[in-house]
């Protein structure tokens, strides 16, 4: 059992809060951070941003990725402080004036979103692959989705929709 | 049905744009100024006595705004069946004991994490260890450790049964007498969990005496329900509303306590109060699927008609009643669907463990049921020589079959699911192929069939679905529905049916749902009825409507309403086009003319129209449902024999879902099935040793990833039809179709290796065991020893 | 969502970080991908005082030096080398190490230095013990253990589970490691304990800095395998790397290198197996036997579900399925000039 008064006298000394310059979705936003948190604290909690989820926060199921300077990364074991004076994108920010990105077109064209709640996480996973690779094959796409778990869609959809928004011959199915 | 504009179509989700731009609302995502933060205490053990619960330090440490144990509450039980022979037996706190690991002993609010979590470690709890136990049959026995009385009405003498299902028909011992063969085997399912990936969240706010309460669940009704009665409010005082779900199957249904936590702490302190459980509190607290042990004699003529089955049901139901007493009927109903069974005796019991509390996953007992029925059918029809198609289409019920409990089988399609398949599948050449010359190398492909039946919208609390439409004066509709779309797309279902007998536009309709104050009740998105049973409702609500309409354009056309059609928001003459109204001037007419109406149309519907309620779980007398489902599903495996390393390669799903309103949303079922199915089957399971989980993590717990899918076809077979102004019957694809792949998946495996798993799941350790077994039996029998296979 | 307080500064290069460690006295932890450090933090497994964060410091793309090594910065991250067309051309097999790291987005965070430093796994220690084995094992400075209670407190049979170790011990590879007394070079199989209380050698003001892999010389081919039930996302059942050479006449095998990972407390070479394949010609049977004796040898420890008798099974069949195709490799002279 934890004394309480030495965690107490610790937690301050340690407590410190930063202030910390963070570019989300293309502004610049000022957030109070302590050390320990996370990016997806910050995104969710301080900025308001609830599109990127948090389901496991152990950095196993990937429904909380941002891309974090164009790099997919788990914001549920990314501390915010490390991200100070960095590019952060969010499924808030793929699309652009009102219009969706083809990804987003396509998910909806295939199907590939049910419950809905590893979209987000899909989503930025697909954009970081497909600005990289415009042409992904479906072991990339695999290999860059593996990350993502979901248990609705048995995932056909998603890579069919990968598929379509790359312009690889797969048409959509819903309209 | 070519002349439909809207049911039949693969439209785009109308929640779709919200999900893919971030928009959409989760329990989570909602935020109320002055939040606090709710923990729950757990318990260390699997089953121990309270001597003494010391709050006091808790409650003294700053930031701390309530601390509860169960002496706070109204000490009103709760359950997931509420009926007299089986009364609510679990409180939302633990009181005297707990009897599982992880159960729920006090909850506390505070003013941020780091404080709740110091307060809960500030908590003191003396404890008496009590003898545990684990295994079903251990806790049957005489002597073993009491977890709860027995049910009094059980039949044998046997320790903490929460409850048995028994009944039969015809006479099994004569049955087998005159079988041609007849063999018995006993089959086991692991401990498997659902991994939505929207942890259970709850946020409660009381306020002005109202509780209002944004829940991740399954049906916003039973919980308001449930919800109210532990608190002792009136419904009226408690309002669930609506929020976009992530994923449910099942273990979001009942009251669990942290929703009456955050409720009462909320209570208490005036203030919002939001509890969100951790990953590793969902895998080793929350509540998991439903081991079951299967125990199967079969006996048929050697045409392989089926002639005699006896079955043995054993659920391991964990440490309260929870809905073990409803899977031990529903294995039961899984079993007497599909084939017909002209003597059947069946037993089931549902075991206190002090395990964690189970609840339905995906199927209720139906993949596990089927997976025994099926494997067991394979093995019998390769005795006998009759191949796995034939077997099946000679037991296969067919359409306007009467079944022993008096339902009927309606336009049933299996036999119809069963014939496609095979020819799809291209099933009989393919079957027994590398068994009979295998190929070079170490994979060997095989191929296995499975048949399943499922049920929709059968009645239980709330028994029934209404739907209001409510036209605006534009001629567009919002349509107010209890439904919940857990991601099954109830909302574009509903909204495809009102445009189609409406005739306006998808976009001229905005749905309203799941908030209990504001739509009409739902029986809520866990029995396979939403399709069905609120479909229907919002049917009838815009027929309802629709007539309405008409009834005014009539008097203000001078033409009777028979000449009169709808399209696209505009009345016209049939035979006359240019005699037109639109639905403003109708609508606008109706306000000026009747009163005022200003054209609400009015739905409800439920299954078993005409019986009063659901039939008995412990004798399965009486009626369930008029809605049965069939499918038949082939699966191709692929195992490597040096390592024992198997998986799914193709699947084909023929289902019967009478028609579809949204083929596209059909797909995503059967998709998302395939690849649960394929998890059960080789790759998931819940570790637990001692009551405790050893793998609480998507890392250890084997939930598929994209790498693992494998290719997924489906064809429909059409047993109904749609018509404006009828009531239409689909069936479920929601639940059913986990089944039968697992089940094909268990016969490709012996199809390319010769070994037969009893037991689920398939892993390559017992796949591997299991060969180098047959492999010492062949060398055996080389040596002049027979050997049955 | 971590709820245990840290301080944290950024270092500005590797010396001014081993100066923050050396000046902590083992209260800090160095931060690079944090895929491993904030999931123990957050499981409450330990309660650093501070973070010295190395985010700030460039890491160097893997370079060829003067004598033909290929010498890789310890901060690269892991999905950098995975793409590095000079991995994969010179040094594939340690570029598909990378690649079967967890998933893409832990390559994109996690480094190089940091998965060599990870931490052993354990089914009772990763996870959060609000409730469940709530008394700290040996491991976590307290007095049992859960799967082996009858093990004493020096043993702790947990699972090292680098996938990319092994590779560089089959290859030989050296590391620079910085210390406040500077630099100093270990062979890699020399930063292993091989005791899951403490797996790794380095002392609290120490850091990896670049790992140096000879060049290959002629008949080189490697091998390279990760048991795994899903394909991907997971830790390994067990991964084995094979670096082996074939003597001028192409059958015989000059020598050869074998580490198993994931499968004990640190990367184990099978030296039995490796001495019966030298100097032998390298035919299917003797892959086959040296397989399985070296299964034996290895002497697995069951970990996460799997038995000892399963994880045996799998490394002999796998081991020599992996042999033969360094065989291949060795023979279509694929190795890098």
């Amino acid at each position: 059992m934890l004394d309480v008064t030495t965690r107490g006298a610790a937690a301050k000394t340690r407590s410190r809060s930063r202030l910390i310059l963070l570019c989300v979705n293309g502004e610049w936003r000022e957030v109070a951070v302590k050390p320990r948190h996370t990016l997806v604290e910050v995104i969710r909690d301080m900025i308001g941003l609830t599109g990127t989820k948090a389901s496991c926060e152990s950095g196993i199921c990937g429904a909380c990725t941002v891309l974090l300077d164009g790099r997919p990364v788990l914001s549920c074991i990314t501390l915010a402080i490390e991200c100070a004076g960095k590019q952060v994108r969010t499924v808030e920010g793929l699309a652009e004036g009102g219009n969706l990105s083809a990804i987003q077109e396509a998910f909806l064209d295939q199907g590939a979103v049910q419950c809905g709640f590893c979209t987000s996480g899909m989503l930025m996973s697909a954009t970081a692959l497909l600005e990289r690779d415009p042409k992904p094959t479906r072991q990339d796409i695999n290999k860059a989705l593996e990350g993502n778990l979901c248990r609705c869609t048995g995932y056909n959809a998603i890579v069919d929709a990968v598929l379509q928004a790359s312009e690889q011959g797969v048409k959509p199915v819903m309209k | 049905m070519s002349e439909l504009s809207y049911v039949g179509k693969s439209v785009r989700r109308k929640d779709g744009p919200d999900k893919v731009t971030g928009k959409a609302v989760y329990t989570q995502d909602v935020k109320l100024p002055n939040t606090l933060i709710g923990r729950i205490l757990r318990s260390p053990h699997p089953h121990a006595r309270i001597l003494r619960i010391d709050t006091s330090r808790a409650k003294a440490l700053p930031g701390v705004k309530a601390v509860i144990t169960v002496e706070d509450t109204k000490g009103i039980k709760h359950g997931f069946v509420e009926t007299p022979r089986y009364p609510p037996d679990q409180e939302v706190l633990a009181r005297d004991k707990v009897v599982h690991v992880g159960e729920e002993i006090a909850a506390v609010a505070a003013i941020d994490h780091v404080t709740a979590q110091e307060a809960l470690e500030l908590i003191e709890v003396d404890y008496e260890i009590l003898p545990a136990v684990f295994d079903p049959e251990e806790a049957m026995k005489p002597g073993a450790p009491e977890i709860h009385r027995s049910h009094p009405k059980a039949p044998g003498k046997h320790s903490n049964i929460g409850g048995s299902t028994e009944t039969e028909w015809g006479d099994v011992e004569k049955g087998f007498a005159e079988s041609d063969y007849v063999r018995e085997d006993r089959f086991e399912c692991q401990l498997r969990t659902h991994g939505y990936l929207e942890p259970h969240v709850t946020l409660a706010h009381w306020e002005s005496d109202k509780l209002n309460v944004w829940t991740s669940s399954m049906g916003v009704f039973v919980k308001r329900a449930k919800l109210a009665k532990v608190l002792d409010l009136p419904y009226s005082s408690v309002r669930i509303h609506k929020t976009y779900v992530g994923g449910t199957f099942g273990g979001k249904i009942d009251l669990y306590s942290h929703e009456y936590c955050a409720s009462r702490l909320s209570m208490i302190t005036g203030r919002p109060v939001q509890i969100v459980a951790s990953r590793e509190e969902i895998f080793s607290a929350y509540r998991h699927a439903q081991p079951l042990i299967l125990e199967i004699k079969t006996g048929v003529k050697k045409d392989g008609s089926i002639v005699a089955q006896r079955i043995r049901a054993i659920n391991n139901a964990g440490a309260y009643r929870g809905s073990g007493v409803v899977v031990i009927f529903l294995a039961w109903g899984f079993t007497m669907a599909p084939y017909r069974i002209p003597n059947l005796k069946y037993e089931g019991f549902s075991v206190y463990t002090n395990h964690t509390v189970r609840a339905p996953q995906r199927g209720h007992g139906a993949p596990k049921v089927r997976f025994a029925i099926e494997s067991q059918l394979d093995m019998i029809a390769e005795a006998i020589g009759v191949d796995p198609i034939t077997i099946r289409l000679r037991n296969a019920r067919g359409p306007g079959e009467q079944l022993p409990n008096g339902d009927n089988t309606h336009r049933g399609g299996l036999i119809d699911c069963i014939a496609m398949a095979a020819e799809k599948s291209d099933f009989l050449n393919k079957f027994g192929r590398d068994r009979k010359s295998p190929p070079k190398g170490s994979i060997r492909r095989g191929i296995g069939i499975g048949v399943s039946a499922y049920m929709g919208g059968t009645l239980i609390y709330p028994n029934g679905s209404a739907v209001i439409v409510k036209m605006n004066d534009d001629g567009s509709a919002v349509v107010l529905t209890g439904a919940i779309d857990i991601g099954q797309g109830s909302e574009t279902v509903i909204s495809q049916i009102v445009a189609e007998e409406l005739s306006i536009g998808m976009d001229d309709i905005k749905i309203v749902s799941s908030d209990t104050d504001t739509t009409p009740q739902d029986i809520g998105a866990w029995i396979s009825g939403m399709t069905y049973v609120t479909g229907n409702a919002a049917r009838q609500a815009a027929g309802n409507a629709r007539e309405k309409l008409l009834q005014v354009a009539s008097e203000k056309m001078g033409a009777p309403v028979e000449n009169l059609v709808l399209k696209d928001k505009v009345v016209y003459h049939r035979l006359n086009p240019e005699l037109k109204m639109s639905y403003r001037e109708v609508i606008a007419a109706s306000v000026a003319a009747h009163r005022g109406d200003t054209i609400i149309g009015e739905g409800f519907w439920r299954t078993m129209r005409d019986e009063p309620t659901h039939p008995s779980l412990a004798t399965t007398k009486g009626r369930w449902t008029e809605n049965y489902a069939f499918s038949a599903q082939v699966a191709e495996v692929e195992v490597d024999i040096e390592t024992g390393e198997a998986r799914l390669v193709k699947a084909l799903t023929v289902h019967d879902c009478g028609f579809p309103i949204n083929p596209a949303l059909v797909k995503g079922q059967v998709d998302g099935q395939i690849s649960m199915a394929l998890g059960h089957a080789f790759m998931e399971e819940v570790i637990t040793k001692d009551g405790y989980t050893l793998n609480p993590n998507w890392l250890d717990y084997r939930m598929p990833t994209i790498h693992n899918m494998a290719i997924s076809e489906d064809a429909d077979v059409i047993t109904e039809k749609y018509q404006v102004g009828q009531p239409y019957r689909t069936k479920e694809v929601g639940e059913g179709l986990i089944s039968g792949i697992l089940a094909a998946m268990g016969n490709a495996v012996y199809d390319a290796t010769g070994v037969r798993l009893h037991s689920t799941p398939f892993t390559a350790e017992k796949i591997l065991n299991a060969l180098k077994a047959v492999e010492y039996e062949s060398r055996r029998s080389r040596r002049g020893k027979t050997v049955r296979a | 969502m971590i709820l245990s307080d840290f301080d944290y500064e950024r270092a500005d290069s590797l010396e001014d970080a081993v100066a923050l460690l050396a000046r902590m006295g083992g209260e800090a932890r160095p931060l690079a991908g944090g895929t491993d450090l904030l999931p123990s933090i957050r499981m409450d497994n330990i309660r650093p005082g501070m973070l010295v964060s190395l985010t700030a410091i460039e890491p160097r793309p893997p370079e060829v030096l003067p004598d033909g090594s290929i010498r890789i910065d310890a901060l690269s991250r892991l999905a950098s080398l995975e793409n590095s067309s000079l991995l994969r051309n010179r040094l594939p097999m340690l570029a598909e190490s990378a690649h079967v790291v967890g998933g893409n987005q832990i390559r994109q965070m996690g480094t190089l230095g940091g998965n060599l430093c990870q931490e052993i796994r354990c089914l009772y220690l990763d996870q959060r013990h609000d409730y469940q084995f709530v008394a700290p094992c040996y491991k976590r400075g307290g007095a049992c253990c859960y799967p082996f209670p009858r093990n004493d407190p020096d043993t702790c049979w947990s699972v090292y589970m680098s996938d990319i170790a092994p590779a560089l011990i089959a290859l030989d590879a050296r590391i620079e490691i910085l210390g406040e007394a500077g630099s100093r070079s270990i062979r890699a199989e020399d930063l292993f304990t091989g005791n899951g209380l403490k797996p790794v050698r380095l002392s609290h003001s120490e850091l990896l800095r670049a790992i140096i892999v000879p060049p290959a010389r002629p008949g080189f081919g490697w091998g390279f395998h990760k048991s795994t039930v899903r394909g991907g996302l997971e830790f390994g059942m067990a991964v084995i790397a094979v670096a082996l050479r074939l003597a001028e006449d192409g059958k015989t095998c000059a020598d050869a290198r074998i580490v198993v990972g994931a499968v004990r407390e640190g990367p184990v070479r099978a030296s039995a197996a490796e001495e019966a394949l030298t100097g032998k010609v390298l035919d299917d049977e003797r892959l086959a036997s040296v397989a399985g004796d070296a299964s034996k040898e290895i002497n697995p420890l069951p970990h996460h579900g799997f038995t000892r008798r399963h994880l045996m099974d799998n490394i002999r069949v796998y081991m020599k399925r992996t042999l033969a195709r360094a065989v291949e490799r060795a023979r279509s002279g694929e190795h890098p000039a």
